[in-house]
């Protein structure tokens, strides 16, 4: 099994000493992201994030089948994840590593448990038909928090993502295309955004936010909190790692608070100013309003 | 809501009478196993989980490279590796649902066990060797990680694995889950499944008696002012945790030196300590 | 059982070899050959379960078994219709015969697994081991019928078998006697309907009658136990040990049930009118044969130290006549079948009045069942 590469010996203490001292390889403040780019294709529900050299795209499609006879009135919304050995020779196909059985929970938990994708508003005729909405992400290069930069991929994905309208009359369904009708977006009710804090030193004091490669592999723990705009948590996991003060988790989680506001701000720009390129006839004016959250 | 909150707050009684700061009965024994290196039983309530250590031991060849879903150390070569397996049985739960190796909830779980003890032992007294935990869940009653996390630590201490402190956990539910300014939401400690079904909660575990926290995990929807009345409830609930299982280890080593199978100079050592 | 290989030395399996084919047998741990080694048992451990048992064998293996059932719709195999229409009829006789109706019964409505800590589970020996328990449960058709509620209803059992201890020695026997002992505890909620009706049930636990009935009116079988029985050289061993299994030139696992007849009032007698009857057999690949032969001291350069390369073609003819020809003290990995002779003694000292299994199903039957 192909292992990852291990900073040396002096990356390690160079590293580690300049983060006590509160400087950081990229001269990045200790709680500054990097740069984050968010672009969305010509299709609808797809979506690119880069996050410095981390790069993860996610894609978002639909197709209508017969719903879970356990939930009839529910659509399925599901969300996977590979990491492939594109990223690092680490990541084998169909070996899932301890880094994506995690990814996939976190998504799991943040997106899919707490409610933000109506699944009801995915039923088209109860116990047969209904929408079945998959998220593919792709991570194209790693270079640390991609919970992070995965989890914003995978929001705006499906907030920009236009589902073919539908209509029913008596027991048919018409499905139209996308000249019949405008496609409609899907019935999205908050947007979570992942956090990712990284504990450094002796007590895990320092913490560091959006960390690189190197970084994540010198940290001493993490806490990964999901908020959404409105405050409310949706997921908190630390899991393991060196134990931390709990006023530092506190005081995570106001941070996380305002950086999901953050994102919030940035993806609902993002989508305006897409929505407004593809703004050709009058009919897209009136959509765009829909997306001002 | 079949858990109906309007007779807590005339009653400040919980739906099994307790009150919003009891934890249930907690019952545990270490060295419930000859064949082991360290093992324990434990029950928080009607939860009801076995742990069995074995090692520090020669790693077993082609044993662990391979399996997925045992939680692997990873970055630490000079040190013991942890593998932590948890089996949960399939008549623990009220319906029997059967659950596979590579449930991700499960594995979630192998690897926060297995990185909470890998940042509190001294694995780097054991190098190239593996410790491996067997975790079974005899009976399901909320609580789950919590259980397990403390099962963990008293079948390591039974293993004598040199560790800096008892790693203990538990839950810590809200009355509320919406409603920011809702004032009369109350705090509840160490929920059991009809609570965590309808509540928000959080699953916390801390190091020693300090404030440290190395575990934290949530899994409900709540408002994020909600979150530090959580988070003290549940520390101060793993502190009381903490108490009985330092209980249990005492009273077991007492009843070891009754009976003659620890040596007089470990005696003083806990002698003095009581 | 690739995963439990002993390490022990060529000449040491050759001493424990040749100390336990001598008659009587000197076993490690001094036993005699048919006696086995202590265990502590318990039942209804778990309350929420339909019955429980834990086993703990004195070389400190454990097991864990708890049993579950659900109601289940019978599915005619035959397809719907047809089935509608049987039902139709049967009922139109007057209810028909239950003992007719029982035949119905199948084993699949009995699921069980296996889980033993750091194996897969759909582990190669894992998946044998269940099968093994399950094949025996099953042999003789009776306990599927036990199942059967209605001809449109049926008990779906959940036996979920957990090994607690690393599996040290070959665990058979172990679960086999925790299952035994779990189903014995095992209660299933009083029926209160008749007939083919959707079936309601007493809520009163304590009225619950157990599936196999207590004794007293005890007729039928009970559940069947498998013994681990290992041949090495002319004797035989039960309850061997790791170490003696290492060195087994064949092992066998016998299955056998308790068959109790319903007895008129001269059996009042003290006499224990157990009749046992062998339900399945199959031999299990012993560790042994993984082991490494033992090199003979004139084959041994290493301790001779008279190594000489012109000699080596003699040396390697050498070399291969000791695998050929067993050598007096030197171990070898037994190779090959189990004799006819062997097999035969083995099921009869099984199934011997008085004998081993006798002495087992006294044993459980002490344990208290809650």
């Amino acid at each position: 099994m192909p292992r990852e590469a291990e900073p040396s010996l002096s990356e390690r203490t160079f590293t580690l000493q300049a983060i006590s001292e509160g400087l950081r390889l990229d001269s990045r403040k200790l709680d500054q992201f990097r740069p984050l780019e968010l672009s969305f294709g010509d299709e609808y529900g797809v979506a690119d994030v880069k996050l410095g050299k981390t790069r993860v795209l996610a894609k978002v499609s639909a197709e209508v089948t017969v719903p879970f006879s356990d939930r009839p009135f529910d659509g399925i919304f599901q969300i996977t994840s590979e990491l492939g050995p594109m990223v690092a020779p680490s990541f084998e196909v169909n070996r899932p590593t301890e880094t994506e059985i995690l990814l996939a929970r976190l998504l799991e938990k943040t997106i899919r448990r707490s409610g933000a994708l109506d699944t009801e508003s995915l039923c088209l005729i109860a116990g047969q038909k209904c929408w079945s909405v998959r998220v593919d992400l792709h991570i194209l290069s790693a270079d640390g928090n991609l919970i992070d930069s995965s989890c914003l991929a995978v929001v705006a994905a499906l907030r920009h993502f236009r589902r073919p309208d539908t209509s029913i009359e008596g027991e048919t369904l018409t499905i139209y295309t996308a000249a019949e009708r405008e496609p409609v977006p899907l019935s999205w009710l908050h947007s979570p955004f992942c956090t990712t804090f990284d504990f450094f030193g002796e007590d895990g004091e320092i913490v560091l936010v959006d960390t690189t490669w190197l970084e994540e592999q010198l940290r001493v723990g993490s806490v990964t909190f999901s908020l959404n705009k409105h405050g409310e948590i949706c997921q908190i996991s630390k899991l393991g790692g060196k134990p931390v003060e709990a006023t530092l988790i506190i005081q995570c989680a106001q941070m996380a608070l305002a950086k999901s506001k953050e994102f919030t701000d940035l993806v609902d720009a993002r989508l305006a100013e897409d929505a407004k390129r593809r703004d050709k006839g009058g009919l897209m004016a009136e959509l765009s309003a829909e997306n001002e959250r | 809501m079949p858990l109906d909150t309007s007779t807590y707050s005339l009653a400040l009684l919980r739906i099994d009478g307790r009150r919003w700061n009891d934890l249930r009965r907690l019952h545990a024994q270490i060295h419930t196993q000859d064949a082991a290196d360290g093992s324990s039983y434990l029950e928080m309530g009607h939860t009801k989980v076995m742990c069995v250590v074995t090692g520090p031991a020669e790693p077993q060849a082609g044993q662990k490279k391979g399996t997925v879903g045992s939680a692997q150390a990873t970055g630490q070569k000079e040190g013991a590796s942890i593998v932590v397996n948890v089996v949960v049985a399939g008549f623990s739960s009220v319906d029997r649902k059967r659950r596979g190796r590579n449930d991700r909830r499960i594995q979630e779980m192998e690897i926060t066990i297995q990185k909470a003890l890998a940042a509190n032992l001294h694995t780097h007294l054991f190098p190239h060797s593996t410790i491996t935990v067997s975790l079974h869940v005899l009976s399901q009653d909320g609580s789950l990680l919590a259980a397990l996390i403390n099962a963990t630590t008293l079948a390591v201490i039974d293993a004598g694995i040199p560790m800096t402190d008892y790693i203990t956990a538990c839950t810590a539910g809200s009355t509320s889950s919406y409603a920011a300014g809702d004032d009369a939401a109350d705090p509840l400690l160490d929920l059991n499944t009809q609570e965590e079904q309808e509540l928000p909660y959080l699953t916390v575990g801390t190091l020693g008696d300090s404030d440290k926290v190395a575990v934290l995990v949530c899994e409900s929807r709540v408002q994020v002012s909600r979150l530090e009345g959580m988070l003290v409830v549940g520390v101060d609930g793993c502190k009381q945790v903490r108490r009985l299982l330092d209980g249990i280890v005492k009273q077991k080593g007492r009843k070891m030196i009754k009976e003659g199978a620890v040596r007089r100079s470990d005696m003083m050592a806990v002698s003095l300590d009581d | 059982m690739a995963n439990q290989q002993t390490l022990l030395s060529p000449a040491e399996l050759a001493y424990l070899h040749s100390s336990l084919s001598l008659s009587p047998p000197i076993r490690p741990d001094g036993r005699t050959a048919k006696q086995f080694r202590p265990l502590t048992a318990e039942t209804g451990i778990l309350p929420g379960t339909n019955g429980s048992a834990r086993v703990c064998l004195a070389d400190g293996t454990e097991a864990i078994v708890g049993v579950k059932a659900e109601i289940e719709k019978t599915v005619d195999p035959l397809g719907g219709e047809h089935y509608q229409e049987y039902v139709k009829s049967a009922s139109g006789a007057g209810g028909g015969d239950a003992e007719e109706d029982k035949r119905g019964a199948r084993g699949e409505w009995l699921e069980m697994t296996v889980e033993i800590p750091g194996l897969r589970d759909d582990d190669a020996g894992t998946v044998f081991l269940a099968e093994l328990l399950r094949e025996a449960l099953l042999a003789d058709g009776e306990f599927a019928k036990k199942l059967w509620i209605n001809r449109r209803f049926h008990w779906r059992l959940y036996l979920d078998i957990i090994l607690i201890s690393p599996p040290l020695s070959y665990p058979l026997p172990l679960l086999s006697l925790t299952t035994h002992l779990a189903l014995l505890s095992t209660r299933l909620p009083r029926l209160k309907s008749e007939g083919d009706e959707d079936p309601m049930f007493d809520d009163d636990w304590e009225a619950s009658p157990f599936l196999y009935p207590r004794q007293g009116a005890a007729a039928g079988s009970r559940p069947p136990i498998t013994l681990l029985v290992v041949a090495v050289g002319d004797s035989i061993l039960f309850d061997p040990s790791k170490e003696e299994l290492a060195v087994a030139d064949s092992a066998l696992a016998v299955s056998l049930c308790e068959v109790r007849t319903q007895k008129g009032d001269e059996s009042m007698e003290v006499d224990s009118g157990r009749e046992l009857r062998l339900v399945s057999m199959r031999t299990v690949d012993p560790p042994s044969r993984l082991t490494p032969p033992g090199v003979p001291s004139t084959g041994n350069f290493a301790a001779s130290g008279t190594f000489d390369p012109s000699s080596q073609k003699k040396q390697q003819q050498q070399q291969q006549r000791v695998e050929e020809y067993p050598q007096e003290g030197v171990w070898k990995a037994p190779l090959g079948g189990t004799r006819f002779a062997v097999l035969d003694s083995i099921i009869r000292a099984v199934l011997e009045k008085g004998g081993v299994a006798d002495e087992v199903l006294d044993g459980l039957e002490g344990v208290d069942l809650s």
